[in-house]
Order: structure tokens, then C-alpha cells, then sequence
């Protein structure tokens, strides 16, 4: 039996500052994060704190850094189909329409044609683009570009999706229904979901942990259990108190 | 004071779905907003803007008429444009129009074919390889400045007065632009994207067939275009310096028999060839790019 769980073991990142030049600068300094299968966990950190690196080492496109990563008990070699991952910008291919953008992701899944073609309408269904299957990104809104892109980095089923601030560009209504779909398909799914944001409201909605990182060098600052019944309501004194409470550590971090 | 501050909670709807909701409604289309013009001023402005491009050749055409007629230049010099048009006839009828616009079409189409299949298959070495390329392109670079006219004696000598020469130096003219555009299309592939196919497990080779090359058609298509033009304007040169048929011969015959009527008829055809094969060209690639170049700009 898989178990899925993540575990960050004395991760650190240095760039060279200039390309060439010996100094470095230390982005990521010795984080070390459990993470439970099928936890949601938000990472929130003001620009420059690593975040987004992080979850790039973890999606494995950068494999220069000092510890380990490991899923399930292994550590992660590259890229895998077993996590899957959501950009800000959508990054959907312009010349295929919404199906194909989806099926993009199976491109080296071991399933057959048909598996594939049924899993990838269960996908689109899931975020409610079925009467868009044909569309072109350039023809949709934002939002539901950015919904596209949730249901390519699902499609094959991963066991960990890493979402690297998907709702960051999108104006304040449309971000807060996708809040309540990600939710959603967070509980319909039941897989370990890993959220990079800026925005604190987002992270303490979403996350079961809450982890706020500083930057100079990209450490963690300190984890929040949000200890509150889902779905979450924003005028919930208790998720007031907490949404303040890390915001707090903005306010001395500045 | 903290950015994240800066976002007021009070500004989000609550939008949370009661219940465990298995499938969510279809998302909502956005209504294509119109901008009402006023009728008149649209249909004008749409003449005027179709009008546009013909004002300048007009306007030369008219100078032509006025030059010939105030006698600027002598007849002999500058043909009367009537004058031009009853040899352009002429041609058209006696067949000789044909028959040399068929040698030249088949020169610059041979030449084209060959020069966009070299061009493809070295932009792609390159791009694919960036030792190839390391190797490859300074000296590539170097050659590309040297014109049509002066590797002629050169190749004169290599490949006889015949039909090779001219399909080498106008292959020679389209293999440049081509080999260019390819070459770049690698270099412009889009990062995001291949970022994205990472994460999916593409291959080197899925990447290249996936990602770079359809993202690459507008740079290809380009390079193909400016390709024709270059061959095209070499024909001709080619033309003037060694054959005995085609469009550039009928200007050099034109020209030693000081019939300025026929050079300007032969001008005239090559003029209207070369603008059709790129009006061509322009369609195709609207055809080619339609919906594409507006989500361009979000690729990163």
C-alpha cells in the first residue's frame, strides 16, 4: 500500500548571483516539511522567500540542491507523472483546443487511447468546461484557462499536485470561486495538494497547514495548524483570527 | 506594512457551493462586446482604407503619363505607358510571354525547392545541435554576406553556363532566410511550454515535435516567404547575366535592342509574379495563423 506521504529533508538552494561570478545567494536555507497524503498545504511568503522554487525542486525541473525529497519513502528523480503541477500563467499549448491541451498530459501515460479520451472528458467535466471541449485558449477567459490547466496537471491522476500560484492573476471574484472549486476537487479527489501564494486569505481558506516562509535566505518561518471545518466561511471569527494572526508576521518581517 | 495586507477580505464573495458538489456548473461565456460605429462614417472609412494602397502606384502611373506627355523624357528613354501595354499584349498573344515566364517560374520553383529543403534540414541541425551550430553558423554568417552577383564567375565556372547554375544561385538566395527562421524558431521556442512538457515527461524528441515545432510554424512560414522573395529577385539576376529564355532575358534582350517597351512589359510581369506569389503566401499564413497570435503573447 502506497502511503503518498512527502518529506522534505534539509532542502537548500544556492545561484550563483551573477552567471560566472563565485558569490552565491542562498534561496532556499535548510527546509524540512512532512507532508501527509492527502494534506492541503499552503505555502505563503512575501516575493523572493524561495516558495516557487521549492515547488520547483519538488516537481523536479531543477535538480541542483543539497538534501533530499522523497515521496513515499523515495527519493524523486526528475520529473514524474505522479505529480502533477499547475502554473500561474496557464501555459496551455495556443494551437490545441481544450481537449487536446488536457490530453497533452498522457502523452506518456501507459493507457490506452480510449482510457485516456475517457479520462480526459472526466477531467474537463470536473471543472465544468464539457461545453468548451473545442474551444482554443485564445476564445476562453482567464479563469477558465486556469481551470483547463487544474484539469491537465489532474489527468493523470497524480498523488500530489503542486500548485505554483494559480489564482494569482485572476481579478477577485473569479479567484474566489475557483477557491471554493479547488476545494472541492481537493475533497473529491483526495490527494496531496501543495498551494504556493501570495495571498494569505487564499492560503488559510485552503490549506490544513498554513507555512510561511521569510526570505534572505528562503527559510520557513513557522506552520499553522488551521484547525477549521470545511467548506470555510471568510466571516468565521476564528478564520479571521487566524488569517490575522499570519499576518502578523508580515507586518514585522517589513 | 505588508502587501498581503493590501487585499481586503471584505471583497470576496463567498462562493463556496453547499454540499459536496461532484460536477460544477459549466463555466460562463463571456459576452463579445461591439462597438457600435455609425453607418456612413464606417462604410467611408472602409472605402478609404481600401483605397489607400492604390493611391501611390496611381499617382506614378499618373507622373508617367504626364512625363511622357510633357515630353521630360525622350520616347525612347521612357516609353509612353499605352505604348508598353500594346507590347504586353503583343507578347501575351505571339505565346512569348508564356514561355518565358514558364522557364522562370520553373527556375525559381526548382531553385526554391531545393534551397528550402537545405535550409529546413540545416536550421534544424542547428537548432537541434548546439555543437553543430557552434560549428556551423560563424561561417554560415560569414557566407550569407556575400551577394548573388559575386559568387557568378565562380559558379560559372563550376557549373557551365546551363540550368544547375541558376538553380544553385537562386537555391543559394532561399536557403538563407530559411535556414535563419528555422534556426531561430528553436531559439524562440517557448520556455513555459517546455517547461510544461517536463513535467509530462516529454522526451528531447516530443519536445521538439510537440512543442517547438508547432509553436514555430509563424517563424517557418516566414522564413519559407522571405525565401520566395530572395529567390525570385535573384532569378532575375541570374537571368540578366546568362540565359536565353525567361523574364530576365527579355529585359537584357529588351535592353540591347533599346526597346525600353519590352523592358518595361517584362518589368511589369515580374513586378506582378513576385506580388501575387506573396499575396499568396500572405493568405496561407493568415489562413495558418488564424487564432493563434492573439494567445502568442501570453507564452513565456
Amino acid at each position: 500500500m502506497l502511503n503518498n506521504s512527502l518529506t522534505l529533508e534539509n532542502i537548500s538552494k544556492r545561484f550563483a548571483s551573477r552567471p560566472g561570478s563565485t558569490s552565491q545567494l542562498q534561496v532556499l536555507d535548510n527546509i524540512q516539511l512532512n507532508i501527509a497524503p492527502g494534506e492541503f498545504i499552503s505555502i505563503v511568503g512575501a516575493s523572493g522567500c524561495g516558495k516557487s522554487t521549492l515547488l520547483r525542486l519538488i516537481l523536479g525541473l531543477d535538480e541542483e540542491y543539497d538534501g533530499r525529497i522523497l515521496l513515499d519513502g523515495k527519493p524523486i528523480d526528475g520529473t514524474g507523472l505522479e505529480r502533477g503541477i499547475v502554473f500561474q500563467d496557464h501555459r496551455l499549448f495556443p494551437w490545441l483546443n481544450v481537449e487536446q491541451n488536457v490530453a497533452v498530459a498522457l502523452k506518456n501515460s501507459p493507457l490506452s487511447a480510449k482510457e485516456k479520451r475517457d479520462t480526459v472528458r472526466e477531467h474537463i467535466e470536473l471543472v465544468g468546461l464539457q461545453d468548451f471541449i473545442d474551444a482554443y485558449p485564445h476564445q476562453i477567459s482567464g479563469g477558465m484557462a486556469q481551470r483547463v490547466a487544474i484539469a491537465r496537471g489532474l489527468v493523470n491522476r497524480p498523488s500530489v499536485l503542486l500548485l505554483d500560484e494559480p489564482l494569482g492573476a485572476l481579478d477577485a471574484l473569479t479567484r474566489a470561486r475557483l477557491q471554493g472549486e479547488l476545494q472541492n476537487i481537493w475533497a473529491k479527489e483526495k490527494i496531496t495538494m501543495i498551494l504556493v501564494t501570495h495571498d494569505v486569505d487564499e492560503a488559510v481558506f485552503l490549506g490544513d497547514r498554513v507555512v510561511v516562509m521569510q526570505p534572505n535566505p528562503g527559510r520557513i518561518r513557522r506552520i499553522l495548524d488551521i484547525d477549521l471545518p470545511r467548506p470555510r466561511n471568510r466571516s468565521d471569527s476564528r478564520f479571521i483570527a487566524l488569517r490575522d494572526d499570519v499576518l502578523s508576521d508580515f507586518a514585522e518581517l517589513h | 506594512m505588508a502587501r498581503a495586507q493590501t487585499v481586503a477580505p471584505e471583497q470576496y464573495v463567498p462562493a463556496l457551493p453547499k454540499g459536496n458538489v461532484q460536477r460544477l456548473p459549466p463555466a460562463p461565456t463571456r459576452p463579445v462586446r461591439k462597438v457600435e460605429v455609425p453607418r456612413t462614417w464606417a462604410w467611408s472609412s472602409q472605402l478609404g482604407d481600401r483605397a489607400l494602397p492604390w493611391l501611390l502606384p496611381l499617382a506614378v502611373l499618373g507622373l508617367w503619363f504626364l512625363g511622357v506627355e510633357q515630353g521630360w523624357l525622350s520616347e525612347q528613354v521612357l516609353p509612353p505607358p499605352a505604348y508598353v501595354y500594346e507590347t504586353l499584349s503583343d507578347l501575351f498573344a505571339s505565346g512569348d510571354l508564356w514561355i518565358n515566364a514558364a522557364a522562370s517560374l520553373q527556375r525559381v520553383v526548382v531553385g526554391f525547392a531545393l534551397g528550402a529543403s537545405i535550409g529546413v534540414v540545416l536550421g534544424l541541425a542547428m537548432g537541434l545541435s548546439k555543437t553543430i551550430e557552434d560549428y556551423l553558423l560563424p561561417t554560415f554568417n560569414a557566407i550569407v554576406q556575400i551577394p548573388v552577383l559575386a559568387w557568378l564567375p565562380f559558379a560559372l565556372l563550376l557549373f557551365g553556363i546551363g540550368e544547375p547554375l541558376k538553380y544553385v544561385l537562386i537555391a543559394k538566395a532561399a536557403l538563407v532566410p530559411i535556414t535563419l527562421c528555422t534556426l531561430q524558431a528553436f531559439h524562440q521556442a517557448p520556455k513555459g511550454l517546455l517547461e510544461a512538457g517536463r513535467a509530462y515527461g516529454f522526451s528531447r524528441w516530443q519536445s521538439v515535435i510537440f512543442i517547438v515545432l508547432p509553436a514555430a510554424v509563424p517563424t517557418l512560414f516566414t522564413g519559407l516567404r522571405l525565401g520566395f522573395t530572395k529567390a525570385w529577385l535573384s532569378l532575375v539576376v541570374v537571368e540578366l547575366v546568362a540565359s536565353s529564355e525567361g523574364l530576365g532575358y527579355l529585359i537584357v534582350y529588351g535592353r540591347q535592342l533599346f526597346q525600353l517597351d519590352l523592358v518595361m512589359a517584362a518589368v511589369v510581369v515580374v513586378g506582378g509574379i513576385g506580388l501575387l506569389i506573396d499575396r499568396g503566401f500572405d493568405y496561407a499564413e493568415r489562413r495558418l495563423n488564424r487564432g493563434r497570435t492573439p494567445a502568442a503573447g501570453r507564452l513565456s
